[in-house]
């Protein structure tokens, strides 16, 4: 009798009602710190080693201060500042200035979509597969999960702002500046887990979480573009943005605490409508409508081409997005590069061979920006393996769609999808170029025909995995990412390394002419080819002969 | 029992997986016309049994024919033919359930736009939700509906209403008899007796990928056994000792047995003058089926013999 009194006591509405909303968020912060124990930790060292890399890397770069000087250029112009930031403190750039000015904007990026990755994945993503309404069952307090994600995201902050902090003491540079850029890197890391903490119940899906908090973190970057573009040190535009916020800090030079205020209470406001919509809602439901798609499909999608468009076309148009912004950005260096051409330091001239350090540059980047391109496809390749393993071809093999015309289909969106991102992408790099020149010179069709001159290069790479695809398909994916990964090692550092000269033939990005350098060499382009067309055939070969597999 | 060739056909198939076995000659055979019921406990070998007949997998032995071609080397021809509901749908996330339905249609050639109308009516699916937040009953009947609103002669269905709930279970059921009434074959595969036999002209048991039974219901009667749990105004305690009655226990006026198909009638004549206030009678589950006929025996080999023994 006296046990059922005590159970009834617990659950009657009592003073402590406000606490018991509390109830167990540190067992869930714990259980959470479980599950992330990996994950969070990759997450954070990550950050902090590439912190580390930036603030002693540059260090490298240039002699002395007198030398950093004239590479400032690099930072101050509009397309650096679009790119970078206000770029505070260029007139007179020491190591430190260059760190903040340059480098520190990536590092705010990392963090934030650390937060709300982490953040969605423990509510909205909770909520989505069912465990949370598991959780919810047993004595947790309504708020106790949203706080525990919070914490948890914070002690993540934390951990990443000690870490910058320590990276940038090791690098020497002034401890007042050095806390303050820490300190607005975990700023902008609350604001966004605050965002995230309002789109995770907004939305029914942690994708479509993640997306709109992810947007935000894009808009912020876009609306300081424009401000920091149209002047040095930003002007007002530059001050909707909460990423913008974190730079008018002006690290190491004018060390405003300001803005940092600015982040944080934001970040409060935004958790606390974060809470206030949260209790306007069931658990697993969201507060805007799912928008409801199609109730018939487009003619298209009857065809195997239709299929296989509706599942490449989407990581297809992500890389080829961000591939074709890089390019427009490459590009865009172009008039500063020769401005700079005859200041380099020994190690760009060395990199960037050629009578015109320009085109040499040009040159560099369209093996680059091939390097991506096959990498896309190299992805595109991993998501049709797992289709194949996650069942979904083998329902529409039990359509009357042949092996051959599932693979042909899937190639053929593949192919047309990265002959499409090569030419967007020479096609930005080449107008961004041609628009920043002060020379009046023919470059346009050059830098176009630089980029789609990588093609084969790309092709080879799709030939090799899908010959494994066909025969090997457990290793096709992972020797594709191998090639990648062992192509920009020794299109990087080849040069430097004093290796047997199979490991330079080994590397396929490295066989085609320096075009617009040199002049393009038939050899490699029909070998590449024939290498690339070769793969797909053979992998055709084993597609035919074995077994569909299923995990 | 038909001068029609099968429409499935398959004789001593063997299908190896590493050092697993999954098919262990194998042999099965499906008329025209015919609903198929192919029960067996999880992991005895239906679906692996599915993917061979649909060519995506290759036996390592045996024959195996659907129309009489080979299902590996014209599976085009022969997947206009038929359609397939595996038991567990993965769908495009980025789709919505009626372009999915839409798109197998479409591939699969001309389709009926109101069957498939009707059948997303019947089924109570939403079409416009996108497949990423279907519940698996929901995707299943994604797939459930693309197969049977196909033009096809043949239906391969893979546990296909293990995520749907009992409403949709009818629904599903009347569907099935209204295929096999239009002359659709059927080979449904289940674990579950009832579903099975409420549906099946034939049934199949698989188990440790061989076949162990075969034949119409009231020939594979003698297999199923029904528990049943009365309550009477006066002790049935002497129900034991009846024919046919098995592990009969008697608590005061509750009493527990288990009644082979067979004697079910002349129990029940015993039972009913003793006053019966509750009754409850459950259908044997398969794994008390296979429990009871092949339990001690754990390895595949003996079976055979249990069934000859059985047969004869």
């Amino acid at each position: 009798m006296s046990s059922t009194a005590t159970v009834s006591a617990r659950h009657a509405p009592s003073p402590e009602a406000s606490e018991s909303t509390l109830h167990d968020t540190w067992t869930l912060l714990r259980f959470m710190l479980r599950r992330d124990r990996i994950r969070l930790t990759l997450w954070v060292l990550g950050i902090g080693v590439m912190a580390f890399y930036f603030a002693n890397a540059i260090q490298g770069i240039a002699e002395d201060e007198a030398e950093l000087a004239q590479m400032a250029g690099m930072f101050t112009d509009p397309v650096g500042r679009l790119m970078t930031g206000p770029a505070f403190g260029m007139d007179e750039p020491t190591f430190e200035r260059f760190f903040s000015a340059g480098y520190v904007l990536f590092i705010y990026i990392l963090i934030a979509l650390m937060s709300v990755f982490t953040l969605v994945r423990h509510t909205r993503a909770e909520e989505q597969t069912g465990r949370a309404e598991l959780v919810r069952a047993n004595v947790v307090g309504r708020h106790a999960t949203l706080t525990a994600a919070l914490l948890l995201v914070a002690a993540a902050n934390a951990a990443t702002a000690v870490l910058v902090c320590l990276a940038a003491l090791v690098g020497g540079f002034d401890p007042a500046g050095t806390v303050l850029v820490a300190a607005a890197g975990a700023g902008v890391g609350l604001f966004f887990s605050g965002a995230a903490a309002i789109t995770a119940q907004l939305s029914e899906s942690s994708r479509g979480a993640s997306g709109m908090a992810g947007g935000l973190i894009g808009l912020s970057y876009v609306i300081r573009m424009g401000g920091d573009m149209a002047e040095q040190g930003g002007n007002a535009l530059s001050w909707f943005s909460p990423l913008g916020w974190s730079q008018q800090t002006a690290p190491y030079v004018e060390d405003r605490w300001g803005p940092v205020l600015l982040l944080i209470g934001g970040a409060a406001l935004l958790v606390l409508l974060g809470y206030w919509l949260s209790t306007k809602r069931d658990v697993g439901a969201s507060l805007m409508p799912t928008r409801p798609g199609r109730r018939d499909a487009r003619p298209a999608l009857g065809t195997p081409v239709g299929v296989a468009a509706r599942v490449l076309r989407g990581g297809l148009r992500a890389w080829g997005i961000a591939l074709v912004l890089s390019g427009m950005m490459f590009g865009g260096y172009a008039q500063a590069l020769v401005d700079a051409a005859g200041d380099l330091p020994e190690e760009f001239a060395q990199i960037f061979t050629g009578e015109s350090i320009m085109l040499g540059y040009m040159a560099c980047m369209a093996v680059f920006m091939a390097l991506f391109t096959a990498a896309a496809g190299v992805s595109a390749l991993t998501q049709m393996r797992g289709e194949e393993v996650r069942g979904r071809a083998e329902l529409t093999l039990s359509a009357p769609v042949g092996r051959t015309g599932w693979l042909a289909a899937h190639l053929s969106v593949l192919l047309v999808g990265l002959a499409l991102i090569l030419v967007l992408v020479g096609l930005g790099t080449a107008a961004a170029a041609v628009a920043v020149l002060e020379d009046d010179g023919d470059y346009f069709g050059e830098l176009l025909l630089a980029t789609i001159h990588q093609g084969p290069a790309v092709l080879a790479v799709v030939g090799i995995v899908v010959a494994l695809f066909g025969w090997f398909p457990r290793a096709a994916s992972l020797v594709g990412w191998l090639i990648i990964g062992y192509c920009a090692f020794m299109t990087n550092f080849g040069r430097l390394l004093e290796v047997p000269e199979l490991m330079h033939d080994a590397n396929l990005f490295g066989h085609l002419a320096e075009y617009p350098v040199e002049e393009v060499s038939w050899t490699p382009v029909l070998v590449l080819t024939g290498l690339g067309l070769v793969g797909i055939l053979i992998g055709f070969v084993g597609w035919n002969r074995r077994e569909i597999n299923r995990a | 029992m038909s001068e029609n060739p099968p429409v499935i056909y398959a004789q001593d198939l063997v299908k190896q997986f590493g050092s697993v076995r999954a098919l262990d000659n194998l042999s099965l055979s499906i008329a025209p016309g015919e609903v198929h019921g192919f029960l067996g406990p999880n992991g005895s070998g239906k679906s692996t049994t599915m993917r061979v007949l649909l060519g995506l997998l290759r036996p390592d032995s045996g024959t195996v024919n659907l129309f009489g071609r080979d299902p590996w080397r014209d599976a085009v021809e022969l997947h206009k033919r038929l359609a397939y509901v595996p038991g567990d749908v993965e769908l495009w996330p980025n789709l919505t359930g009626g372009e999915v339905i839409d798109m197998f249609l479409r591939l699969r050639g001309s389709y009926n736009r109101s069957r498939r109308d009707e059948l997303i009516e019947r089924f109570d699916l939403d079409p416009r939700k996108k497949t990423r937040t279907y519940s698996k009953g929901n995707r299943q009947k994604v797939a459930l509906i693309s197969a049977l609103a196909a033009d096809v002669d043949l239906l391969l269905l893979d546990e296909p209403t293990a995520g749907l709930d009992p409403l949709m279970e009818v629904v599903f059921q009347q569907v099935i008899k209204e295929a096999a009434s239009n002359g659709h074959s059927v080979l449904l595969s289940s674990h579950i007796l009832a579903q099975v036999e409420a549906l099946s002209d034939r049934i199949s048991i698989i188990r440790a990928g061989h076949i162990v039974e075969s034949g119409t219901l009231s020939e594979l009667r003698h297999m199923t056994r029904t528990t049943i749990e009365a309550e009477t105004a006066q002790p049935a305690g002497f129900l034991g000792e009846l024919d046919g009655v098995h592990d009969a226990r008697s608590e005061g006026e509750r009493t527990v047995f288990e009644v082979d198909g067979e004697h079910v009638q002349q129990v029940m004549d015993r039972l009913a003058p003793l006053g019966i206030r509750s009754i409850v009678a459950h259908p044997p589950t398969l794994e008390q089926l296979l429990m009871r006929h092949y339990g001690d025996d754990l390895h595949g080999r003996g079976v055979e013999d249990a069934t000859a023994k059985k047969v004869s």
